[in-house]
């Protein structure tokens, strides 16, 4: 009887050491959990606006579903920009694990590219539809977002059997061409429910804060969004304890003890309890204020810091569960320094010049004395 | 093969995405300085198409490209990528800004002013242009990684014989690709000619600039790479003819109907410049992979995923001891054949259909397919050596050999001559042919008799370490000799050229036109 198969390391070493490529790793990740909770918490919230609003006593909701197609495009565009440094960073590090795992579901797993661009021309129709004030993009990005939980679906069955190498032999018999799907892991469906229902959370934080900043120039409008978007954030956030419970009963026992008794772990956990009730609490109360406030502000931030935690827990859970196969303190380090300075430099320069675009866009909405008229 | 048109349809879409950037923002320069309101609203239209296509295809198509490698060749991707991660993670930032330019430069038309547009679209062009510098770094690496070799230094990986003329050639590349979609959102009136004018001198300044470019290129790849050029190999030689043919075509439709007669230049002009200028791209990426065969990267990784340092084990071991998925554990039973072939050929080989192997192999019987298989580097130059010990070689042979029935010929006078053709071509034509360029064994056999060609069959194993046993049927064997005599002595205007064909990608075993020893070991 063959042994849990693991592929080898790579024989070359690290061109960095490890700590940098999890840093990297969980900042570009959440990063792209924040666009990809855009794209697809705003395709669901741009859908059932645009569904009620197609009635005439709902103008804001229409109004609102109107606002997020101009921006479901740009929110997948990021997503996949994102993702693909993620992807980067987490092949450095797990790469055995997770072309292995992404072999034994290829079929779905190449499905993701022409998915995507499928969800993608969606948003773009449903966009120029909006912009055109026609009403046939409805269909279109109800498909574009049942696409987007397809492409869900397969992230969580590959990153859930990435993580379960005793699976995988067993798996590969029974389908070696890529026709597998990790169901039989009974973590697999909190997971999705935890990833989706987070979505939607996270973008209704950011909706309110939005709400709240439109009070300035239409106090009807934004009260309505802030609040709506607070009661949606709080709803889904009530679920989260419950999904994410669900979680952590559904992956084998001894890693959850494993994982809990860690004290890294333990404090990364309590600390996203407590920002998550923080961001709660502060939304909920911003929002039902008459006037614009700082207290949903802080309450999305919150929010932010909570989704970084459970991006960081995630990672925890990763090791742990990989703990038998793999050891990254082992793996050999050899950095390539110049490269990594190389990359610092034009990652801050990068930065920079997207800021700089970015105020060259909201300098020319605040036409100023001397500043040529837009040809 | 749907992967293979993926790939090509995104080096098609993503060298516009860096050309296209550079037309839009000197056209719009141009359209601003000459206070040209038709070509400016060309440019803004442009815009709007380039971003839908580059944004959406190009990039997703890259990203598919990411997901296609890491399952067809895990191990040469995680070579790249310990070798790499930092020059993706630079072409990131790179990708990142071009993004975001992207979509500020086809949203700001009617809000930013217009230096500041200007400033946005020069961004974009630079960030997508340094894009491309970074990953022609990586790719040409996996032809030419030089230096490498010895130091595994990045810079020397990077900075690779052929970084320099790859660059040029895919900036070239992208200047006809830009001028090609120029056509695309063609004005239908006013500014018509002006644009088709315009777009013309981008392609035919990217097409003078090819000839240098891959002159340069094809000097500086591996000795092994340029003789697949010299046309031995049927589809290296369409790919060279149809890359070389749909450069002239866009270049002569780019004169006629762009520089002289503007307004031919309707639909299906534009449609037929579309096509000229996917078969350059797929001509190309055909010959940039196939020139790197047997290897993905070459001297450490071979097209089938195998690192090279690590044959020699599988070959003493057997490749049941190192590999992780095997769907039977028992190396006596039939499945482990049908194993072998899916991890050692799958990446390039289905039993049927694409480059199927049951066309390939019709004809073999168990012992002969397991002898081939010890020599199969041999074969056109293009073949990794078969990692695995006696054994496996027999469990795969007999996986091959029950890809299709065993032949039963009634052979005639008539026939004689086709059966021993087909003879030829199963046993002979994967290494030799008779009179053409790949290894002839013209002169070897010329002016010999049939009885005299059959003679040598039992001891052409022995005559080479590089041969297999004959072990053909008898009826088979003589057919076989008399097709070997016959195209042998027929007269030829041309001799047979004494080609040099590659040996497995190894330079060091250059084989020329065929000498066998006569004595027997």
């Amino acid at each position: 009887m063959r042994t849990i198969p693991i592929p080898h390391v790579d024989p070359l070493p690290l061109p960095g050491p490890v700590w940098l490529f999890t840093a990297l790793l969980l900042v570009v990740f959440t990063l792209h959990l924040a666009a990809m909770n855009s794209a697809l918490g705003g395709g669901l919230w741009a859908l059932w606006n645009y569904l009620r609003g197609r009635h005439s006593e709902h103008p804001y909701s229409r109004r609102l579903a109107s606002e997020l197609a101009a921006m479901l495009p740009t929110f997948l565009a990021f997503t996949v920009t994102l993702g693909v440094a993620a992807l980067l960073f987490v092949q450095v590090l797990f790469g055995n694990f997770l072309y292995t795992s992404s072999i034994l579901i290829g079929v779905l797993w190449l499905a993701v590219i022409p998915l995507v661009m499928l969800a993608y021309y969606g948003f773009y129709y449903f966009s120029y539809t909006a912009e055109k004030g026609k009403a046939s993009g409805g269909w279109v990005l109800a498909v574009s977002v049942c696409v987007l939980l397809g492409i869900a679906f397969t992230y969580v069955n590959n990153m859930t059997l990435m993580l379960r190498p005793e699976r995988w032999l067993g798996m590969y018999r029974a389908h070696p061409n890529g026709w597998n799907l990790n169901l039989g892991d009974p973590s697999w469906l909190p997971r999705y429910l935890h990833m989706v229902n987070g979505a939607i959370a996270l973008f209704s934080a950011i909706l309110a804060q939005a709400g709240m900043r439109k009070m300035k120039l239409d106090a009807g409008y934004g009260r309505w969004l802030a609040q709506r978007s607070a009661l949606v954030f709080a709803a889904c956030t009530g679920l989260q304890f419950l999904f994410g419970m669900w979680l952590l009963l559904a992956i084998p026992r001894e890693i959850a003890m494993d994982l809990l008794r860690e004290p890294l772990a333990g404090a990364v956990f309590g600390l996203a309890l407590m920002s998550v009730i923080a961001a709660m609490l502060l939304i909920l109360l911003g929002s039902l204020s008459e006037k614009p406030g700082p207290l949903v502000h802080v309450g999305f931030a919150m929010s932010l810091l909570t989704l970084f935690l459970m991006v960081c827990l995630r990672y925890l859970l990763r090791l742990a569960s990989l703990r038998p196969y793999a050891n990254l303190g082992a793996l050999s380090v050899r950095p390539q320094a110049g490269v990594i300075v190389l990359f610092l430099i034009l990652f801050v320069g990068g930065l920079a010049t997207v800021a700089y675009m970015l105020w060259l866009v909201a300098r020319s909405r605040k036409p100023r004395a001397g500043v040529a008229a837009p040809s | 093969m749907l992967i293979a048109l993926v790939a090509v349809l995104h080096v098609f879409v993503s060298h516009f995405a860096v050309g296209g950037g550079f037309f839009l923002v000197v056209t719009e320069s141009l359209a601003r300085r000459q206070k040209d309101a038709a070509l400016l609203d060309y440019c803004r239209r442009h815009s709007r198409f380039f971003a839908l296509l580059t944004l959406v295809f190009g990039a997703i198509s890259g990203v598919g490209i990411w997901f296609t490698i890491g399952l067809v060749s895990p191990e040469a991707t995680s070579t790249l990528i310990h070798t790499f991660v930092w020059a993706w993670a630079i072409e990131w930032v790179f990708f990142f800004v071009e993004i975001t330019a992207a979509i500020i430069y086809a949203k700001t038309w009617d809000s930013l002013p217009a230096r500041d547009h200007l400033i946005v679209g020069w961004i974009y062009f630079v960030a997508a242009w340094m894009s491309l510098f970074v990953i022609n770094g990586i790719l040409t690496f996996m032809l030419t990684p030089g230096r490498w070799l010895q130091t595994h230094s990045f810079w020397d990986g990077m900075f690779n014989p052929t970084f320099l003329p790859s660059l040029l050639a895919r900036t070239a590349v992208s200047a006809i690709l830009a001028g090609i979609f120029g056509y695309i959102t063609l004005p239908r009136l006013e500014g018509r000619e002006k644009v088709a004018r315009w777009a013309a001198l981008w392609i035919i300044a990217g097409a003078l600039a090819m000839p240098l470019a891959l002159w340069w290129y094809f000097a500086r790849i591996p000795k092994f790479s340029q003789l697949y050029l010299d046309g031995a190999l049927t589809g290296v030689r369409h790919a060279v003819r149809g890359g070389v043919g749909f450069t002239l075509l866009a270049l002569g439709i780019a004169l006629v109907c762009g520089v002289w007669k503007p307004r031919w230049m309707r639909a299906p002009v534009v449609a037929l410049l579309l096509v000229c200028g996917l078969g350059m791209i797929g001509a190309g990426e055909y010959l940039r992979e196939f020139v790197r065969k047997p290897w993905v990267i070459n001297q450490v990784v071979y097209a089938n995923d195998l690192r090279a340092a690590e044959v020699g084990t599988m070959q003493s071991n057997g490749v049941s001891h190192s590999a992780n998925f095997l769907l039977t554990d028992d190396t006596t039973n039939t499945a482990y054949g049908e194993d072998l072939f899916h991890l050692q050929c799958g990446s390039c080989h289905a039993a049927a259909g694409y480059r199927g192997m049951r066309r390939r192999v019709d004809g073999w019987d168990a012992e002969f397919a397991a002898d081939v298989l010890q020599h199969i580097q041999m074969m056109h130059g293009t073949m990794p050596p078969y990692a695995g010990n006696e054994e496996d070689r027999k469990a795969l042979g007999n996986y091959l050999a029950s890809l299709n029935p065993a032949w039963k010929f009634k052979i005639t006078d008539a026939n004689r001559l086709e059966i021993g053709e087909m003879v030829f071509a199963s046993r002979c034509g994967h290494c030799h042919t008779v009179n053409g360029k790949f290894r002839p064994l013209r002169g070897v056999f010329e002016n010999q008799t049939p009885s005299q060609v059959q003679d040598m069959f039992p001891v052409l194993g022995a005559m080479s370490s590089d041969m297999p046993n004959f072990n053909a049927p008898d009826d088979q064997a003589q057919a076989l000799a008399f097709y070997i005599s016959h195209e042998a002595s027929k007269p030829i205007s041309v001799k047979p050229a004494p080609a040099e064909m590659p040996a497995g990608g190894n330079h060091s075993q250059l084989l020329g036109p065929v000498q066998f020893r006569r004595e027997v070991r």
